[in-house]
């Protein structure tokens, strides 16, 4: 406990680093699937192909190793990346990929009937997608959205392996050296309280994804519009 | 510029890759058993409401789940020896995977137990089957199927996050191919090898796990 106090510089900035890291990534990460997830929505087989290829490669290739791929390898040809720079290039990456997977999900739950019954009215292709189907699909998949934040958030500590000074680091950072210079090792305690602030940050995410659920509930059921357990459910299998 | 893409480079590399390869398949594996067996039993102590124990396990499961993978390894290695539990390097790797794995696997099969109809408890009442008897020879035999595609993500889950292993030195794929690269600077040409490796392995476990799906779901197609 004394060590945390005494080093609460330390963890102080470790946790700014960590905010910084995982504010940028949701943001983009929200950007790419957005657009990625659009894109394999689309009827140009060209598009919907790249869009598997780019989803496929960042899901199943472990994180860690798209990290250090993206930091070890970016110097070799001609594009050398800082540490931070290279993280929030992988996770903003990664996390496109599964939210591209989210975001179409949230379209293909969107029974076929809507888009016909809007033709039938006689709407243009674009106003179809823009009035109908985008915020019945868009809003059911903010809950697995915000499932997948948590989990970025969390992703941020990989940073630590490629030297990010962030939360993670830090810690490691204070293990090591009170191993050398006092003899014995914190990890248990400083591990431990390392892994209680994660769980605090997502618990707190976590409590506003369910207040915001709710809300949305509500202002879907008055709208009347289709079922979005249905439209969630798919999105979630999707992750 | 410079940098000169050597395929043969790879080819003279297979012996190292082969073994850590091994490495990446043997823990996964032990973890992926191990993991599915305590999913089931948590998801059956949750399931049950078992006095005490279902409040527990909520709590690991929900600690677990929120909180880096990364870190819980470094934890577990680092920091139980200071509470006088020593472990090797491959049985920390095995029980922050089974730690990590099982979290998931309580969830998926409590989802899977869950989805058993109330009418086949009632008619399992109706024979004389205690609870526990129910849960055994009914429930869990049903669930598990419903669950088994999420099981086998999180399965596919433990064998992509083995590669978080090499943090803490264990001689796996990455860790193979990392000190490679850090000896001979052929960085492109490993990460292309593992990175191959590594998407072969899922896809071809993804591709299995949807032909699974719907051999599983014949039964309940309608002509």
């Amino acid at each position: 406990m004394q060590l945390i106090v005494e080093n609460y510089i330390l963890f102080g900035n470790g946790l700014a680093w960590t905010f910084g890291l995982a504010v940028l990534t949701l943001v983009f990460a929200t950007v790419i699937s957005l657009f990625v997830g659009i894109m394999s929505i689309t009827r140009n087989r060209l598009l919907t192909v790249a869009a598997r290829i780019y989803v496929e490669v960042f899901r199943d290739i472990p994180l860690l190793v798209s990290l250090f791929f993206i930091y070890f390898g970016a110097p070799l040809i001609g594009l050398p990346l800082d540490p931070f720079s290279a993280a929030v290039v992988t996770l903003s990456l990664w996390g496109g990929a599964n939210g591209a997977e989210i975001v179409r999900g949230g379209f293909n739950a969107i029974p076929e009937h809507q888009r016909t019954s809007a033709a039938a009215l006689g709407l243009k292709p674009w106003q179809i997608y823009w009035y109908v189907i985008a915020p019945q699909a868009l809003l059911p998949i903010i809950p697995p959205f915000t499932g997948l934040f948590t989990l970025l958030v969390q992703s941020t500590s990989l940073a630590a392996l490629i030297g990010v000074p962030e939360l993670f680091r830090m810690a490691q950072i204070v293990v090591e050296r009170t191993t050398i210079m006092e003899g014995y090792s914190p990890a248990f305690t400083i591990f431990g309280a390392i892994l209680v602030v994660y769980y605090l940050i997502s618990a707190a995410l976590n409590a506003l994804t369910s207040r915001l659920e709710r809300a949305m509930q509500h202002r879907l059921k008055a709208r009347g519009a289709a079922d979005m357990g249905s439209v969630r459910r798919q999105a979630e299998e999707s992750v | 510029m410079s940098y000169q893409f050597d395929t043969s480079y790879i080819w003279g590399q297979s012996d190292a890759l082969g073994a850590g390869l091994l490495m990446t398949l043997k823990v996964s594996a032990i973890s992926i058993l191990a993991a599915v067996g305590i999913g089931i039993l948590g998801a059956i102590v949750r399931v049950m409401q078992v006095r005490g124990l279902s409040a527990v396990v909520a709590g690991y499961v929900s600690f677990i789940r929120n909180t880096p993978l990364l870190v819980q390894i470094f934890f577990i290695f680092y920091g139980l020896p200071s509470v006088g539990i020593h472990l090797s390097i491959f049985n920390s790797g095995v029980l922050a995977l089974v730690v990590w794995g099982a979290a998931y696997n309580v969830e998926n099969v409590r989802g899977g137990l869950l989805a058993v109809p109330d009418d086949l408890r009632d008619a399992g009442a109706a024979l004389g089957l205690k609870p526990i008897q129910f849960m055994l020879l009914i429930a869990v035999p049903l669930g598990v199927r419903v669950a088994l595609p999420s099981v086998l993500n999180t399965s596919i889950s433990i064998l992509k996050n083995s590669a978080y292993l090499q943090a803490i030195g264990l001689a796996e794929l990455t860790f193979v191919a990392m000190e490679r690269i850090s000896l001979e600077f052929r960085t492109l040409e490993m990460f292309a090898a593992i990175g191959i490796i590594y998407l072969a392995l899922v896809l071809g476990l993804s591709i299995a796990v949807r032909a699974l799906e719907k051999r599983l779901h014949r039964p309940f197609e309608t002509a």
